[in-house]
């Protein structure tokens, strides 16, 4: 009946992707949960005829991906947030560089959302986000991030917790085809040795003596605009229950999967609730919301101290937005600590829900 | 048998134990023998930094369709307890007459829910026994999964196999004695009235 599956840990599943999706290089340093990640690569990549390295440092994993890149392959590396935080330069280099690669994001939680979204490099560059709910998902994202890369010769990053890495489920993981992709004329893979007319991938775009480049002013017009497009064209976003909801919650990542549950059960009971999930964390997907959130109430649900909440806010008036979330950690620092749970996130909107009524009733 | 488990579908269950008994490998087996026998699972680990002692617990649930399920279960048909510590949570899920299978060599009476339906089975003794006290783990896989006749036995086993690593090869034999052991000491075990 249905094809085989194989049963793979969502840091396996990830790993299988990222390889059928073409990557041929990867570089990252351990730290739990992304070390699942690197494992995986470290014993699949050299079978797959790709390299996987296992760098002294974030810093140095992050070069070689940089240095991969540019050269054309496939190129990915990844840690949590901590390890990212060490990454930033490079990946603001890669941005204004157009050097293409894959960040994987194997977070410890939900906080690492201004750093994926925002960054923490200098000049003006973004970075694709895609925030994946589940396994299954985050699958498709591997290798959606690597056409986005390729697409606009950018970083690209996926976002992961370490629910979505230590969660095994069945699995039939094979190449997905996103269209196709300009050749890559630009990248150092020697062809143009000795002749004279050797390309550059330099973020200042200063070029040669012989062969000016457009420098810095023009240079770093073209990546803003570059962005611009990017934020008008690659928006994603999934809306479940919002045409007779009055109430809109709005959740991404692993969190939108437990307010999913929430909601459809609070349905159920009568409640007249919505979901508004972010897929891409950035571009932010703010003109759907602000049409979906139209006149609503809006929930904002996430495990930290409120950072999709600051994107909400652009799009959704203040004063129609309340933020029911918080910082959750467990003991070890490296899980969701009691929030990531159904009856205590369906718990978080009920109670919002019951003030609005109250209020409601209040004003008649 | 076939027909008891495809109406016990979709079953979702927590195992609880501490660091060092096995709880992952009992459950990965589990997980990874249903899919070899054509169904769909999830699994979820839960443990800390610790290689021995800490709280370590998977929830997996077992369908004949895609599983549509959170990582943290909200309730269950039924539980492992390889150790009353870190088992709060698990007893606090069980639904209403759900299985309570104890690890009965270890676990404090103390903790097993009023109303559940009680399996016990004295794995720590019996893997004592065969001289291989870490295959508790593995006789617990083996006693579940012939009280709900998930998969054939064999099924079970190469599905152990499968995921015993290569520097680890030694101890498939006695890995397997004890699942043996492990799928006879439910014997006489029925799940009639059961939820699931």
């Amino acid at each position: 009946m249905s094809e085989e599956l194989e049963l793979l840990e969502g840091t396996a599943a990830i790993a299988k992707s990222a390889i059928a999706a073409g990557m041929t290089f990867f570089a990252g340093y351990p730290m739990s949960p992304f070390t699942g990640l690197l494992e995986s690569l470290s014993a699949m990549m050299p079978e797959a005829g790709g390299v996987c390295i296992n760098a002294e440092s974030e810093i140095e994993g992050v070069n070689m991906t940089l240095g991969a890149g540019a050269a054309g392959a496939r190129a990915g590396t990844g840690s949590c947030g901590q390890g990212i935080a060490l990454m930033q330069e490079a990946i603001a280099e890669a941005a204004l560089n157009e050097t293409p690669f894959v960040v994987f994001n194997l977070a410890r939680g939900a906080s690492d959302y201004f750093q994926c979204t925002k960054g923490g490099g200098w000049n003006d560059y973004r970075t694709i986000t895609l925030a994946p709910k589940s396994v299954h998902e985050a699958v498709e994202h591997t290798q959606l991030a690597f056409h986005l890369a390729d697409k606009y010769r950018a970083p690209a990053i996926v976002y992961g917790d370490p629910l979505m890495a230590r969660t095994t489920v069945g699995i039939n993981i094979k190449k997905l085809d996103f269209g196709d992709l300009p050749q890559k004329d630009w990248a150092l893979d020697g062809s143009m040795s000795g002749t004279g007319k050797s390309r550059q991938v330099w973020t200042w775009a200063m070029g040669k003596v012989t062969d000016p480049g457009p420098e810095m002013d023009a240079h770093w017009r073209y990546i803003a605009e570059k962005f611009n497009t990017i934020d008008g064209i690659e928006q994603r976003h999934e809306e479940l229950w919002c045409d007779d909801a009055d109430t809109i919650v709005v959740a991404w990542g692993t969190g939108a999967l437990f307010a999913e549950k929430a909601v459809s059960e609070l349905r159920k009971a009568g409640h007249k609730v919505g979901i508004f999930r972010p897929i891409t964390l950035w571009p932010f997907p703010g003109p759907a919301l602000e049409r979906v959130a139209e006149g609503k109430r809006v929930l904002v649900f996430e495990a930290n101290a409120g950072q999709c909440l600051e994107d909400v806010y652009q799009w959704v008036p203040r004063r129609r937005v309340t933020f029911i979330g918080r910082v959750s950690v467990d003991h070890t620092g490296m899980n969701f600590g009691d929030i990531m749970d159904a009856p205590v996130v369906r718990q978080l909107i009920l109670e919002h829900l019951d003030n609005q009524a109250a209020t409601a009733g209040a004003n008649q | 048998m076939a027909d008891s488990t495809r109406n016990a579908l979709p079953l979702a269950v927590t195992v609880s134990g501490i660091g060092g008994q096995g709880i992952q490998l009992l459950s990965k087996t589990l997980a990874l023998a249903a899919t070899k026998a054509g169904r769909h699972a999830m699994l979820a680990a839960d443990y800390g930094g610790e290689m021995r002692g800490g709280p370590s617990s998977t929830s997996f649930v077992i369908d004949d369709k895609p599983v549509n399920a959170l990582p943290i279960l909200e309730e269950t048909d039924a539980i492992v307890l390889s150790h009353h510590k870190f088992s709060e949570r698990a007893v606090e899920r069980l639904l209403p007459g759900g299985v309570c299978m104890v690890n009965s060599s270890i676990v404090d009476q103390s903790v097993i829910p009023t109303g559940a339906r009680v399996i016990e089975v004295p794995a720590a003794d019996l893997a004592k026994k065969l001289g291989s006290p870490q295959t508790s783990g593995l006789i617990l896989a083996a006693a579940f999964n012939s009280l709900y006749g998930l998969v054939d036995h064999e099924t079970l086993v190469d599905a152990m196999r499968d995921l015993i690593p290569p520097y680890r090869q030694q101890a498939i034999p006695k890995n397997i004695e004890a699942m043996a052991v492990g799928r006879d000491a439910v014997a006489g075990h029925d799940l009639a009235g059961a939820p699931a």
